[in-house]
């Protein structure tokens, strides 16, 4: 048996199935892009392990072909068990020994990049100093423990937690977070402009005035969705503090107590702190002379980090990031009146991976090439002589 | 070989398995600013639900109310339920929020809101009779708008971001309209005639009037030469009646425009040493003295007292025409000389505020100046 999976996942023919998958899967995921955006396309295409039918609904659904992590993942493992079992060390295979290991360092600098990079974008006025990121794609509920007087607690459950889990059990929190009601993508409504019949999903807060309407998940670039809840507190030592509506479009916390402490509740993008601040000093957004084309932006910011004792100013512009503690800050856009700048923040571990993997290639591949010329030469001259 | 090839794939498949981003997360940060959710840059992108903050591109919107805010009022992205966000910032990381908020006609009436706010500073809830005491109002063109100012700090809260809500509140045309401002109480307080103008003319503008309406401005009182400075864009909360009170204004001291809920303001000294003298009335008891002395204490950075405060713990002072209670409060750089008396349905303030040294070398002229007032 376990010959059989060795010989399968070493032989040639299963490569040629993921190649051949993989475009496939491609060509689908571009499609798909028209309808679903190229957030929801990369989400169900390429970072997933099966593609399923239908793609959203409890009720029942089937895989009808491999994701892109599937499909990376055994071609991965295909390659690197071919390389293991046919593996013999000659001079002149150098080159295709270099090839396959920059291949693997490709794809497995790929599987690292989607599993472990985080993108996020840090918004700042002129003046203004933040010491975290925000994630526009990804949602949290912040549990907040406030009590404290100069540090808060925050327990901050994913969006993606809160959309699979009923019951939120955890160990910072006294208390469990039942969802009731979750909707991916929502409208609010005051009770009273939403028809006779509709109900509030919430008891508690703001949210007792408050309808929310489900609506289809956005499919545009520039769009994202507005998940909504309806969470139920129940402290661990009994009873209820009712129902709260959770969305980021209440605009405010809510607060609450348990355990003799004060918590505040708030649904809000996922935020990445660092243990460094940056803060913007000026932001100059360039035009050619007498028209409106952009010449350049530029954030001039000063970084902090008391830990390390930096504190210097940086200019990022197009093409000239900042590279500070793994992180690297993009010029990535503004508010249209200047008077904002808005930085990509890339952390991304494995961003070495596909330049060494080009280099190693190139070279297995020159090496390659180079020993056939140098025997083609080699036979050319045998000839003629 | 095949020990090999299966720990290899058991590696890759175990890498895949990974998912960092579906944890629930524990850290612990420095207190954010109040109610920055959104507000805080809480958004680089739009929001698809029909949301008034984020009409597209990349930025947020200040505010869709039609009026001018003030220039240190920072603005803030707004939510789908906010039609204007700012922050305020004052000295020594002290902040307030300021919020515009549009809800249906069943949006709750006077109390059930006040209740709603004094529940988030940690206060208990009051009944109809007190929202009478303490509630002022202040006419617009598009009708009565109802303004309180609660003082009290949650558990927990940072002084320098919570303490003080002054809110406002109006019905029209089948809306509800809420503003408020929460943060810092001394900020607060400073922002004070600000957010009323503020509010008067984001209620004109929706009414279709440029200017404040005035209606029920208190007259000036004729106890000084100088000219009450009346602006028209300063609007004055209404009172229920217009009464008149008369003083002798010590040497040294002169008048300065009062701000919205003002009925007059002197200043003595200057610069650094410069004290700041109120007259504010209110009609009905205007809460009961201990909670008027929490909110003086907060002001000048002093911890609550949790104490019951009882008139023993107030020095009194007499003038021909009432009995004031007193008090002197110091702070670590600031005191406060208090006096207040409660006749004919309506309760008086007279507060010195400053550095102490120059509020201790007014204080004779403050005592003068109290037992001067003439009803």
């Amino acid at each position: 048996m376990l010959r059989k999976i060795v010989d399968i996942s070493t032989s040639l023919k299963l490569t040629i199935v993921c190649l051949a998958a993989g475009m496939a899967l491609i060509f689908a995921g571009t499609l798909a892009q028209v309808h679903l955006g190229i957030h929801e396309a990369q989400q169900r295409y390429f970072q997933s392990w099966l593609v399923w039918w239908p793609a959203e609904g409890n009720g029942f659904r089937i895989p009808i072909f491999p994701g892109g992590h599937l499909i990376g993942a055994v071609l991965l493992i295909n390659l690197i068990a071919a390389h293991v079992k046919r593996f013999r060390w000659t001079s002149r295979k150098l080159g295709i020994h270099l090839t396959h290991a920059g291949l693997i360092i490709m794809l497995a600098g790929g599987l690292f990049t989607d599993l472990f990079a985080v993108e996020s974008h840090l918004r700042l006025s002129r003046g203004d100093t933040r010491n975290y990121s925000e994630d526009q794609r990804h949602m949290e509920l912040a549990v907040i423990d406030t009590t404290d007087n100069d540090l808060d607690q925050v327990t901050a459950i994913p969006e993606s937690v809160l959309k699979s889990n009923r019951t939120i059990d955890h160990w910072s929190l006294p208390f469990r977070i039942v969802v009731r009601n979750f909707y991916q993508n929502s409208r609010l409504k005051i009770l009273s402009d939403a028809g006779g019949n509709v109900r509030p999903i919430a008891n508690q807060g703001p949210g007792a005035m408050i309808a929310v309407e489900p609506v289809p998940p956005t499919t545009a670039a520039d769009e994202r969705d507005v998940p909504a809840a309806a969470i139920e507190i129940l402290p661990k030592d009994g009873g209820s503090l009712g129902t709260w509506l959770a969305s980021d479009a209440l605009g405010a916390p809510q607060t609450f107590s348990c355990g003799g402490r004060t918590w505040m509740l708030a649904m809000r993008t996922a935020r990445y702190y660092k243990p460094y601040s940056v803060t913007l000093q000026k932001f100059t957004h360039e035009k050619y002379a007498g028209t409106e084309i952009p010449k350049n932006f530029a954030s001039k910011v000063t970084l902090i980090d008391p830990e390390r004792n930096v504190n210097r100013d940086v200019l990022i512009y197009m093409n000239h990031p900042l590279r500070y503690r793994g992180e690297t800050f993009y010029q990535a856009g503004f508010q249209q009146d200047d008077s904002a700048t808005i930085l990509q923040v890339v952390h991304n571990p494995s961003f070495l991976a596909p330049y060494v993997a080009c280099v190693i290639v190139a070279a297995g591949l020159l090496v390659q090439f180079g020993f056939h010329l140098v025997g083609f030469a080699r036979q050319k001259r045998r000839a003629t002589a | 070989m095949k020990g090999r090839v299966a720990l290899v794939s058991l590696a890759v498949v175990s890498l895949a398995a990974c998912d960092n981003k579906s944890q629930i997360k524990v850290y612990r940060v420095s207190k954010a600013p109040l109610e920055e959710t959104g507000p805080d840059q809480q958004s680089a992108m739009p929001a698809n639900a029909p949301s008034p903050s984020m009409p597209g591109g990349m930025g947020p919107v200040a505010s869709t109310a039609s009026a001018p805010a003030p220039a240190n009022w920072q603005p803030q992205s707004l939510s789908q339920m906010r039609q204007a966000s700012f922050l305020v910032k004052g000295d020594n990381g002290a902040v307030a929020d300021v919020s515009f908020v549009s809800l249906g006609a069943s949006a709750g009436n006077v109390l059930e809101n006040v209740n709603r706010w004094l529940s988030q500073i940690g206060q208990p809830a009051i009944d109809e009779q007190k929202l009478n005491q303490i509630a002022q109002h202040l006419t617009t063109s598009i009708g009565d708008v109802a303004v309180v100012d609660l003082a009290g700090l949650p558990n927990g809260a940072d002084p320098a971001k919570d303490g003080r809500i002054i809110a406002a509140m109006t019905s029209s045309g089948g809306s509800t309209l809420f503003f408020k401002i929460r943060g810092n109480a001394a900020l607060t307080e400073s922002q004070k005639s600000e957010f009323i103008k503020w509010v008067a003319e984001v209620c004109n503008a929706r009414g279709g009037t440029k200017s404040p309406q005035m209606a029920g401005a208190m007259p000036p009182a004729d106890h000084s030469a100088n000219p009450r400075v009346e602006s028209s864009s300063n609007p004055r909360l209404e009172s229920s009646s217009n009464p008149q009170i008369k003083w002798q204004t010590p040497p040294g001291w002169s008048e300065v425009p009062p701000s919205a809920m003002r009925y007059a303001s002197l200043s003595a000294g200057t610069d650094e040493n410069k004290v700041d003298i109120s007259i504010v009335t209110f009609p009905g008891e205007g809460g009961s003295d201990a909670d008027n002395v929490n909110r003086w204490r907060q002001q000048i950075g002093l911890p609550l007292l949790t104490d019951d405060l009882s008139g023993s713990n107030f020095a009194q002072l007499k003038s021909p025409d009432a009995t004031f209670a007193t008090i002197d409060i110091a702070g670590p750089n600031a005191r406060t000389l208090a006096a207040w008396t409660r006749r004919d349905g309506q309760v008086w303030f007279f507060k010195a505020t400053g550095p102490s040294a120059a509020v201790g070398k007014e204080k004779p002229n403050f005592v003068k100046f109290v037992q001067s007032i003439r009803f």
